[in-house]
């Protein structure tokens, strides 16, 4: 059997392994025109701090993909042919398969900012090797830059920023940071977080349009708001896309709305070709969803190469999870969070001395969400009480054992559960 | 990306194998030199009131555990774990490997160092040595080496001598901290390490045994006890003095801070048999970690932490000294030093594990 991947990213070759464990003797090629080797996209931010060289970002010795006998090629895919099954490269080479699968990921959204379009230099992403190599170029010729996008990239290519000495504006649209994964008492420990390194941060702010200058370098932006940031660096983390418009214009195209859209075996609208990862767009409880975390993109890349090998695959995304670092602080969060269900009831405490806090969301007698900041859980005791649907008071007496923080170093959970009972009985006390 | 700045240059390229690093081993490397083969710093430390240079080497030696872990503790100062491991390690140096030997020497006592054991501490053992001591430090010596050490061993893993206690650990994570990334991560450096470190336990435990022979025979056989001492000789040139002291100090800068615990220290390879058998690993969180590599990048042991933590796979490294950082760094939580009452099998397993999940193992 002859397997093609587009991609070379974690989903890509998640499978490509995956295939290569079940089938020794197939033949299995891996296309990607941004790098040679698979790298963690997850740790741009630490080559851009000099904390990591781009070789230190690859999850896997070179020589594994030799001895795994996955060809490499570097190449950008230009066409797909799927009656004839074949792929054209930029190079001008074609490369049959029997079996593809497309793994493109995603790209940094961008939006159609007026002055954005004409701007020669001073625009930023920061998503791909390019994007940092961008970054990296107009650095020494920046001493302010302006970051938009209350989300994960952003605060990360901010804290590089700030790392890099300059003087960074970080405008978000919505009133608080990252309304979509934190309530307001999180965002403001953040926010709180945020501006003590330095970093200007202003809720409430949009642009309208990008400011250039003579020479076509951004010299600024200007907020909806009316008020002006100058800046010579505009990062824009708005949020990623699946990297999928390439697709659009190919022979045969599969069919495409935000994503590819897949079935829950990962199977396209074309014949013998799949997709999984960022660029995959498929049917969650009626709605079409695309998934673009980091362990998404794995889980769907195994199960995808297992329904390329005949398994009977049917995909359904798990509790959803995700954490993350704002600068020092640590972040886990498990199950529907965000805008807190109708009819719902919610426990928050901060944990005193420290920045620090726990949020537990309960519905009808069951837990459903839990967010969490400033420490360490293990958000698979999450996962297992939501499914098992246990009430909050079993959650907090339980929370110790979901502890996860360094050795002498557990955030004293007395202090949670004497504000919890006093949050549930506030009359006794 | 370098920071701006000279200053940033500096540190750059002092802890990134640049021009500075090489000046610096050299000068280190030549420090080792001229210490143990010249009499230039007795006469330094006569000048300063010391009785011999190596006393002076172990105030250096003190000073630079001191001094480096007070930027240790101020770096890692948000983690409990660091900080407490951290004042541990100096406080061991500067009372139990500096003073009380000092003190007991001021006094016309035997020179004792109560924070070293055989294997590492190898003239503990030797039976024309210690039997001349009071009894008092030959039950120490005897009962620390041979039931202390691995009955710890067996309840936290190696880390309590490695990095809790030992010198050579306290130098590499107070003053060697900045070079920590710089140890090899290559599958093929790992073989090494497993080759040499493992022959220079057998060699040394071999040593052991025919000296304690040669004891037993007494005065019978000259020849026996001829080569015993050259072999003796031997291993205490190149062990003690060229692997513990001149590479493994010397090629700090170069070579990361480790060099010597991870391949060639006799004690830390029993620790890893010992760690092997014991409660202590690291835990992996499933499914959380995004193959960022920073657990890999500062492993001073030069464990390819990422190979586990993306696998998600718990694992015991006989290698591991336990000093926590992979767990510190990792930006995603994914990572916790433990000790357990029971380990899977997998963990102990030297196969490494394909990344995609549901356990499908290639041998790599």
């Amino acid at each position: 059997m002859r397997y093609v991947i587009i991609g070379n990213g974690v989903a890509g070759t998640t499978a490509a392994l995956t295939l290569r464990a079940r089938e020794p003797e197939a033949e299995i090629t891996m296309i990607s025109g941004e790098s040679d080797y698979f790298f963690s996209r997850t740790a741009l931010m630490y080559a851009y701090m000099d904390r990591m060289t781009l070789r230190d970002l690859e999850p896997h010795e070179r020589k594994v993909f030799a001895k795994q006998r996955i060809d490499l090629v570097r190449d950008w895919v230009v066409d797909l042919d799927a009656t004839e099954r074949t792929l054209r490269l930029k190079s001008g080479k074609t490369i049959a398969y029997e079996r593809l699968l497309l793994a493109t990921g995603s790209l940094g959204t961008r939006l159609d900012w007026p002055g954005l379009q004409s701007a020669k230099e001073g625009v930023v992403h920061f998503v791909t090797l390019d994007d940092l190599a961008q970054c990296e170029r107009v650095t020494p010729s920046t001493s302010e830059a302006v970051v938009v996008g209350g989300g994960l990239i952003g605060v990360e290519l901010v804290e590089c920023l700030a790392f890099h000495g300059k003087k960074v504006t970080y405008l978000v649209r919505s009133p608080w940071y990252w309304p979509g994964a934190l309530a307001m008492e999180e965002s403001e420990i953040i926010t709180e977080h945020i501006r003590r390194h330095g970093v200007d941060l202003r809720g409430t702010e949009e642009v309208d349009e990008v400011l250039l200058g003579a020479d076509g370098r951004v010299r600024g932006v200007r907020a909806k708001s009316g008020a002006e940031f100058g800046c010579q660096m505009l990062g824009i983390a708005i949020g990623v896309s699946p990297a999928v418009d390439w697709l659009r214009t190919v022979k045969t195209p599969p069919k495409i709305e935000r994503g590819i859209r897949v079935s829950p075996s990962f199977e396209t609208s074309l014949p013998a070709v799949w997709a999984a990862g960022d660029c995959a767009e498929f049917a969650q409880d009626g709605e079409w969803v695309v998934e673009q975390i980091w362990y998404s993109a794995k889980r769907q890349g195994e199960l995808a190469a297992r329904a390329m090998l005949g398994d009977r695959v049917r995909y359904e995304p798990p509790i959803f999870y995700n954490s993350a670092k704002f600068f020092e602080i640590e972040y886990t969060s498990t199950g529907s969070i965000g805008k807190p269900p109708e009819g719902s009831r919610t426990f928050f405490c901060r944990i005193p001395g420290k920045e620090a806090s726990v949020r537990i969301v309960e519905q009808n007698g069951a837990v459903v969400g839990v967010n969490m900041l400033g420490a360490r859980w293990d958000h698979t005791f999450f996962e297992r009480w939501i499914t098992e649907r246990r009430s909050m008071d079993y959650v907090v007496n339980h929370l110790r054992e979901a502890q996860f923080d360094v050795e002498f170093a557990r955030v004293e959970i007395a202090a949670v559960e004497a504000s919890y009972k006093q949050w549930r009985s506030p009359v006794s006390s | 990306m370098v920071r701006e700045g000279k200053l940033s240059w500096l540190t750059h390229d002092l802890t990134h194998r640049g021009v500075t690093a090489w000046l610096l081993t050299v000068l280190l490397t030549g420090f080792y030199l001229v210490l143990y083969y010249t009499e230039v710093f007795t006469s330094v430390a006569r000048a300063i009131g010391l009785d011999s240079k190596w006393t002076f080497y172990g105030l250096v030696y003190t000073s630079a555990i001191v001094v480096g872990g007070i930027f240790v503790l101020r770096k890692y100062r948000h983690n409990r774990y660091q900080v407490v491991r951290t004042s541990v390690v100096m406080f061991v140096q500067a009372v139990f490997a500096f003073s009380i030997p000092a003190i007991l020497k001021f006094f016309h006592q035997p020179e004792y160092y109560f924070s070293y054991f055989w294997p590492l501490k190898f003239d503990d053992f030797v039976p024309g040595t210690i039997f001349h001591l009071p009894l008092v430090y030959i039950l120490y010596s005897f009962l620390g080496s041979l039931l202390l050490v691995p009955v710890l061993g067996i309840f936290f893993g190696k880390r309590w001598y490695c990095s809790w206690v030992c010198g050579c650990g306290g130098l590499a994570n107070t003053a060697g901290d900045p070079l920590r990334h710089l140890t090899s991560k290559s599958s093929a450096a790992w073989k090494f390490e497993k080759i040499a470190i493992h022959t220079v336990l057998t060699v040394c435990v071999a040593l052991t045994a025919l000296l304690f022979v040669t004891w037993g025979v007494g005065n019978r056989a000259p020849a026996l006890a001829r080569f015993t001492s050259g072999f003796q000789t031997f291993y205490a040139f190149l062990v003690v003095a060229m692997l513990s002291g001149v590479v493994g100090a010397g090629l700090y800068p170069i070579g990361g801070t480790r060099i010597w615990c991870r391949n060639f220290c006799p004690m830390a390879a029993l620790l890893g048999l010992v760690q092997k058998f014991g409660r202590f690993r690291i835990t992996v969180k499933d499914n959380m970690c995004i193959s960022c590599g920073l657990c890999s990048k500062y492993c001073e042991m030069g464990i390819d932490v990422r190979s586990y933590a993306q696998a998600n796979q718990s694992f015991t490294r006989a290698s591991c000294v336990g000093c926590g950082l992979c767990a510190e760094v990792c930006p995603r939580g994914v990572l916790r030093l433990e000790n357990v009452r029971r380990r899977h099998p997998q963990e102990l397993a030297l196969v490494q594990i394909s990344p995609a999940r549901g356990g499908s193992r290639v041998a790599i």
